[in-house]
C-alpha cells in the first residue's frame, strides 16, 4: 500500500455514484462524492418498496442501505448542490468544482425535504424570504442552499462519472394530458405517492384509485421520438407496483397496455403468470387521454377483437415513462471529453467493457451509459469500481 | 487498519488461494482477474480444452467474445499464478472462507487444494423448443444453434438464397433478451442474402437489452416481417404451412416457408445441482445458482466466500458476465486482502460448557458459517454474518452475539414496557436491516407513532428468540410487534421465516395463558416503509385500544 491514499472523484450521487464510491472507499481510496442537488441518492432514493406478501426484487430498499453505507463512510468526503465547472486531464486530473444552480421540481414553502431519513441534512432551505415569513415552519436542523455548494479545485486520481438519466418528460406526450389532467400520473410520480402514503390515491381528490391503467413504452421504443432503445426497467416497475396496488387494494381493476412485456425478476414466467390472472393485458399502446367531469379519464384505444376504437374510463392513468439520457449529458461530453453514443448516453470502449472510456482514467458507472435498474445500476458501479482499481494500481 | 485500535478485534490468517469452476468464457476471464489482483488461481474445466463449451459467435454472438477468449486464454496459460486443470471436477470443499478445503479429482488423482475463495463460472446450455410447437427437426425445420452454424460460412448461407425463412420466437416459451438477440442476429444476417425472406413469429419481443430495439428496426427496415402473436400459429404437415388470424386485418395470413427456425431455451448448466450441493450455496428459480434476493446480487451466494458469475447465476449474456466478474475480483481482493484478516472476537462466541455439539446451529445457520471441533461448535468469524439465527436456535442457550447479548436485549425489554397517558405499551422488536430503519424513518419524517411504543433492535428477526416475546408481556407489555424483512429479503435468508414459527409458537402458548392473540403481531417491511411502519404500529395500537391493557399488567 502506497503511503499517500489515492483520490477520486465520483460524479453524480444517484445509486451507481453511491455504489461506486462505497466500493472505492473500501480500498482505502480517498472518495470525493460530487452532487448537483442537495440530496444523495437520485431518482432511486424515491422510489417505494414494491412487496406484496413476499419481496418482489425491485432493490429500492437496497439504495436506503448503500446511502447509509456512504453518509457513515468517512473516506468519502460529499459535497452536496456542487457541480464540475472544468476538468484538466494530463496524466493527473485537476478539477474545478462550482456551487450548482439547483431548483427544485416543484413549489415549496421555502423548504426542501430530501427523500430518505439517511439524507444529511434532510431539510435545505432553498428560499430564504419565504422562511423568514414563516419560521414555525423551518424545521430544527434545516440547512441553507448557499452553504451546502462547493468552490475550488480538486486534484484526483481518477473521475467515476455517475451523472444518471432523466425520466422521459411525459408532456411530450400531448395527448395524454400529463400535468393537465391530475389523474394522469407518471410511474415516478406514484412511487412517491406510494412511498409516502402507503396506497394508491388519486392527486385529484386523495381517493383510494379503483379502476387504473398502466400504459407502458412512454417515450421508450419510440421511433417519432427517435428513442430506439427500450428501457428495461418500465415493465419491471409497472408490473410490480401493480401488484403492489393489487395487494393493497384487492379490489382495483388494473389494465396494463403494452406492446411486449419484458421480464421481471429471475423467476419472471411465474411473476408474468400471476400478473396475468391479476391484471388485464392489453397490447395496444393508447392514442388519446380526455377528462371527465368526476375527475376519471376516458381512454381511447383499439380493441384487440375487432379492430375498432373504443373509449374506457378509469380512476388513474399510470405513464411509464422510460430512462432519457441525462439533461447535462453533452455538456459532460465536453466537459469530461467522453463521447456519447448515438442514442445519447456515454459510450464506454467496448460491449464488454461499458465503464472504462477513450479519455483515460475517466470511467463511466449507471445509466449514465444506457438504461439499467438499480441492481444492474449497482452492478455496473462495481465494475466500474475495479477498473479503477486496476487503473490505479491499488491493490 | 483502525479496526486493530479495537481490543475486540483479532487478527487471523486465511489462505488467499481461489478456485475457480468453469473454464467458460466466464472462468477463464474470472481466473485472469483474480490473477491479475496477486492471488493464485485453481481453474477447474471438466471438458479437455478450455472456453470449449461456448462457441462465442453462435451463442453469445459477440465477435469481442472470440478475441478476447484468445487474448485471456493466452494470458492465463502465461501466467505463472493460474494452475489449469482440466477434465477435472470439484468432489468436496470442507471448511469455510479463508480456510476451504477442496478436493478435485482430475481421472485416477484426487488433488487437495487450500482456497480462501471459490468462483462458481458455469456455462448455460441451449435446448431447442421444437416440441413445444409440435416440430421435428429436419431439412427444413432447424434448430437456432443450427442455424448460427450454418449462417457462420458462406457455403451455408448459399442455402438460404431466394428462400422463405420463418422464425419462431417466444411463443414456446416466454423467452428472454438473448434468445432474441440470437433471432435477430440470424434475421439480420440472412437479409445479406440474396431473395431471402425473413418472417417472424413472435410472442413478447424481449428487447430489455442494449442495442436489441435498433436491431429490431433494421431488420424491419430491411424487409423482415414481424407477426406479433398472443398464442402460437397453427403448423401444418411439420412446417409446410404456417398460418393465424390477424384480428386487425381480419382475415388469415399463410405462409408456407422453405425452412423454420426454431427458438432455443438457455437452460441452467447441469453441473449447477452436484455444485450447489458440495457447496452447500443454494439453487434459485430455474436451476441457477442464486436465489431472488437483492442483497445478493450481484454476485454473493448465501455463503461468504462463494461467489456466482454470468450464467452460473441467471440467463446472462457476455457483457453482464464480465460485469459480474469485476465485481467479484473486488469482492475476492475486499476479503482476502494480504491474508490477514482483522475480525470481531465476539461476532458469535459458542460457550464450551453448555455446547452439546447437537448441531442445530450448523443446520440452521444460512451462511454455512458453522462447523465443529472436539468440544463445540465452531463458528468462523470471517464466514458468519452475525444475524443471531444459531443463538435463538441452540436449544442450550449455548451462543451469544456481540452486541445483541440475551440479557442486554432482556433489560431493554423490561425497560421499554412503558405506561404513561394511559397509553398502551407496544414493544416492537425490529430487525436492524428493515423494520429498525422503517421506523426511524417514520419518527424522522414526523408520521404518526403511538405514544408507547418502543423499538428494540435486533441484527435479524432470526434473532428473535421466544422468550423475548414471553418476556415482554410477563413485563406488562400491552402489545408485542414482531417486524421482519418480507420473505425473499431477509438478509440471511430465512431469518423471517424462523420469526414467524416463533411468532406462532408463542400464539400457542398465548392461548394456553388465556391472552389475546391480538395483543402479538407478525408483520413484514422494508427499510424504505416509514408510511408503512406508521400504519401497522398505529392499527396495532386501536386493536390494543379495542382490548384494554393487558392482564398480565
Amino acid at each position: 500500500m502506497s503511503t499517500k491514499n489515492k483520490k477520486v472523484m465520483v460524479v453524480g450521487g444517484g445509486i451507481a455514484g453511491l455504489t461506486a464510491a462505497w466500493e472505492l472507499s473500501r480500498f482505502n481510496i480517498d472518495v470525493e462524492l460530487i452532487e448537483k442537488t442537495p440530496f444523495l441518492g437520485g431518482y432511486a432514493i424515491r422510489y417505494c418498496c414494491k412487496a406484496t406478501d413476499e419481496c418482489r426484487q425491485c432493490g429500492a430498499c437496497t439504495v436506503e442501505a448503500m446511502l447509509k453505507n456512504v453518509v457513515e463512510e468517512p473516506k468519502i468526503k460529499v459535497h452536496l448542490a456542487t457541480e464540475v465547472e472544468k476538468i484538466n486531464n494530463n496524466g493527473k486530473i485537476s478539477v474545478n468544482l462550482k456551487k450548482s444552480s439547483y431548483q427544485p421540481d416543484s413549489d415549496t414553502q421555502g423548504v426542501v425535504r430530501g427523500y430518505s431519513k439517511n439524507n444529511s441534512p434532510l431539510h435545505v432551505i432553498v428560499d430564504k424570504k419565504k422562511c423568514e415569513e414563516n419560521p414555525d415552519a423551518v424545521p430544527e436542523g434545516a440547512v441553507e442552499l448557499d452553504a451546502l455548494g462547493f468552490s475550488g479545485k480538486l486534484d484526483v486520481d481518477a473521475v467515476v462519472l455517475a451523472s444518471g438519466f432523466q425520466p422521459f418528460d411525459a408532456e411530450k406526450k400531448g395527448t395524454y394530458g400529463y400535468k393537465k389532467f391530475p389523474n394522469v400520473i407518471t410511474g415516478l410520480d406514484l412511487e412517491c405517492i406510494m412511498r409516502e402514503q402507503g396506497a394508491v390515491v388519486r392527486p385529484s381528490d386523495g381517493k383510494i384509485a379503483q379502476k387504473i391503467a398502466f400504459i407502458q413504452c412512454v417515450g421508450s421504443r419510440d421511433e417519432r421520438l427517435g428513442n430506439l432503445w427500450c428501457s428495461q426497467v418500465c415493465c419491471p416497475y409497472a408490473l410490480r407496483m401493480a401488484e403492489k396496488s393489487k395487494h393493497k387494494n384487492v379490489d382495483a381493476q388494473i389494465t396494463v397496455f403494452y406492446m411486449d412485456i419484458q421480464n421481471v425478476g429471475k423467476d419472471y414466467a411465474g411473476f408474468y403468470e400471476k400478473c396475468k390472472t391479476d391484471f388485464r393485458f392489453v397490447r395496444n399502446i393508447p392514442v388519446d387521454i380526455f377528462p371527465m367531469e368526476n375527475g376519471s379519464l376516458s381512454m381511447r384505444y383499439m380493441n384487440e377483437e375487432d379492430g375498432l376504437c373504443i373509449n374506457e374510463e378509469f380512476d388513474l392513468v399510470v405513464l411509464s415513462v422510460g430512462i432519457m439520457p441525462g439533461p447535462d449529458n453533452s455538456n459532460l461530453s465536453d466537459l469530461f471529453g467522453v463521447g456519447l453514443n448515438e442514442d445519447g448516453f456515454f459510450a464506454g470502449i467496448d460491449k464488454l467493457n461499458s465503464t472504462s472510456t477513450l479519455n483515460d482514467g475517466i470511467f463511466l458507472a449507471g445509466t449514465v451509459a444506457g438504461p439499467k435498474s438499480i441492481a444492474a445500476s449497482k452492478a455496473h458501479a462495481g465494475q466500474a469500481a475495479s477498473e479503477v482499481i486496476k487503473h490505479l494500481g491499488v491493490s | 487498519m483502525t479496526d486493530m485500535i479495537n481490543t475486540d478485534m483479532e487478527e487471523i490468517n486465511i489462505a488467499t488461494d481461489v478456485l475457480v469452476l468453469g473454464g467458460g468464457l466466464t472462468g477463464i476471464k474470472a481466473a485472469s482477474e483474480i490473477a491479475g489482483s496477486g492471488y493464485k488461481v485453481i481453474l477447474v474445466e471438466k471438458d479437455a480444452e478450455l472456453g470449449s463449451q461456448k462457441e462465442p459467435e453462435t451463442l453469445v454472438g459477440l465477435k469481442e467474445a472470440s478475441k478476447g477468449l484468445q487474448d485471456f486464454e493466452d494470458k492465463i496459460t502465461a501466467e505463472s499464478n493460474v494452475e489449469i486443470l482440466t477434465q477435472a471436477r470439484l468432489v468436496s470443499a470442507a471448511g469455510v472462507t479463508g480456510d476451504f478445503t477442496a478436493r478435485l479429482s482430475k481421472g485416477e488423482e484426487v488433488i487437495e487444494h487450500k482456497v480462501g475463495a471459490i468462483v462458481v463460472a458455469t456455462d448455460f446450455s441451449a435446448g431447442v423448443l421444437n416440441e413445444n410447437y409440435g416440430l421435428s427437426l429436419g431439412d427444413n425445420v432447424l434448430a437456432q444453434s443450427q442455424m448460427a452454424e450454418l449462417l457462420a460460412s458462406e457455403a451455408g448461407k448459399q442455402k438460404f438464397a431466394n428462400k422463405t425463412v420463418a422464425f419462431l420466437v417466444g411463443l414456446g416459451q416466454d423467452g428472454n433478451p438473448l434468445v432474441m438477440e440470437r433471432v435477430l442476429k440470424s434475421v439480420l444476417a440472412l437479409q445479406e442474402i440474396e431473395g431471402c425472406d425473413a418472417y417472424i413469429y413472435a410472442g413478447d419481443l424481449k428487447v430489455a437489452s442494449n442495442g436489441l430495439e435498433r436491431m429490431y428496426k433494421e431488420s424491419r427496415e430491411k424487409g423482415a416481417v414481424y407477426f406479433k402473436l398472443t398464442e402460437k400459429p397453427e403448423i401444418v404437415e411439420n412446417g409446410k404451412t404456417i398460418s393465424f388470424f390477424d384480428p386487425v386485418a381480419r382475415r388469415g395470413i399463410e405462409i408456407s416457408p422453405d425452412f423454420i427456425v426454431v427458438e432455443e431455451e438457455l437452460r441452467a448448466d447441469d453441473l449447477n445441482k452436484d455444485i450447489a450441493e458440495i457447496l452447500r450455496i443454494n439453487v434459485g428459480p430455474s436451476g441457477f445458482l442464486q436465489n431472488d434476493n437483492v442483497h445478493f446480487f450481484p454476485v454473493r451466494s448465501n455463503r461468504e466466500g462463494i461467489f456466482v458469475a454470468g450464467s452460473t447465476r441467471e440467463i446472462s449474456g457476455l457483457p453482464s458476465a464480465w460485469t459480474d466478474v469485476e465485481n467479484i475480483a473486488v469482492e475476492v481482493k475486499d476479503l482476502l486482502g494480504d491474508g490477514k484478516k482483522s475480525v470481531a472476537k465476539n461476532k458469535a462466541v459458542v460457550n464450551e460448557d453448555k455446547c452439546v455439539i447437537c448441531l442445530t446451529c450448523y443446520r440452521c445457520c444460512p451462511h454455512g458459517a458453522i462447523y465443529w471441533g472436539d468440544k463445540k461448535a465452531i463458528i468462523s468469524p470471517v464466514a458468519c454474518q452475525g444475524c443471531g439465527i444459531c443463538a435463538s436456535e441452540c436449544p442450550m442457550d449455548a451462543i451469544q452475539i456481540g452486541g445483541f447479548n440475551d440479557e442486554e436485549i432482556i433489560e431493554q425489554v423490561k425497560s421499554g414496557v412503558v405506561s404513561g397517558n394511559g397509553a398502551p405499551s407496544i414493544l416492537a422488536f425490529c430487525c436492524q436491516n428493515s423494520a429498525f430503519e422503517a421506523g426511524e424513518m417514520a419518527d424522522m419524517f414526523q408520521m404518526q407513532l403511538p405514544d408507547g411504543l418502543r423499538m428494540i433492535k435486533v441484527p435479524c428477526a432470526g434473532k428473535i428468540d421466544l422468550d423475548y416475546i414471553l418476556n415482554a408481556f410477563v413485563s406488562g407489555a400491552d402489545g408485542v410487534l414482531v417486524m421482519a424483512c418480507h420473505p425473499g429479503n431477509c438478509k440471511s435468508e430465512n431469518g423471517n421465516t424462523f420469526a414467524q414459527w416463533r411468532v406462532n409458537e408463542a400464539y400457542r402458548m398465548m392461548e394456553e395463558a388465556g391472552l389475546e392473540k391480538d395483543r402479538l403481531c407478525f408483520a413484514g417491511i422494508a427499510s424504505n416503509m416509514g408510511s408503512d411502519f406508521s400504519h401497522i404500529v398505529v392499527d396495532m395500537e386501536q386493536k390494543i385500544n379495542e382490548l384494554g391493557l393487558s392482564p398480565l399488567k
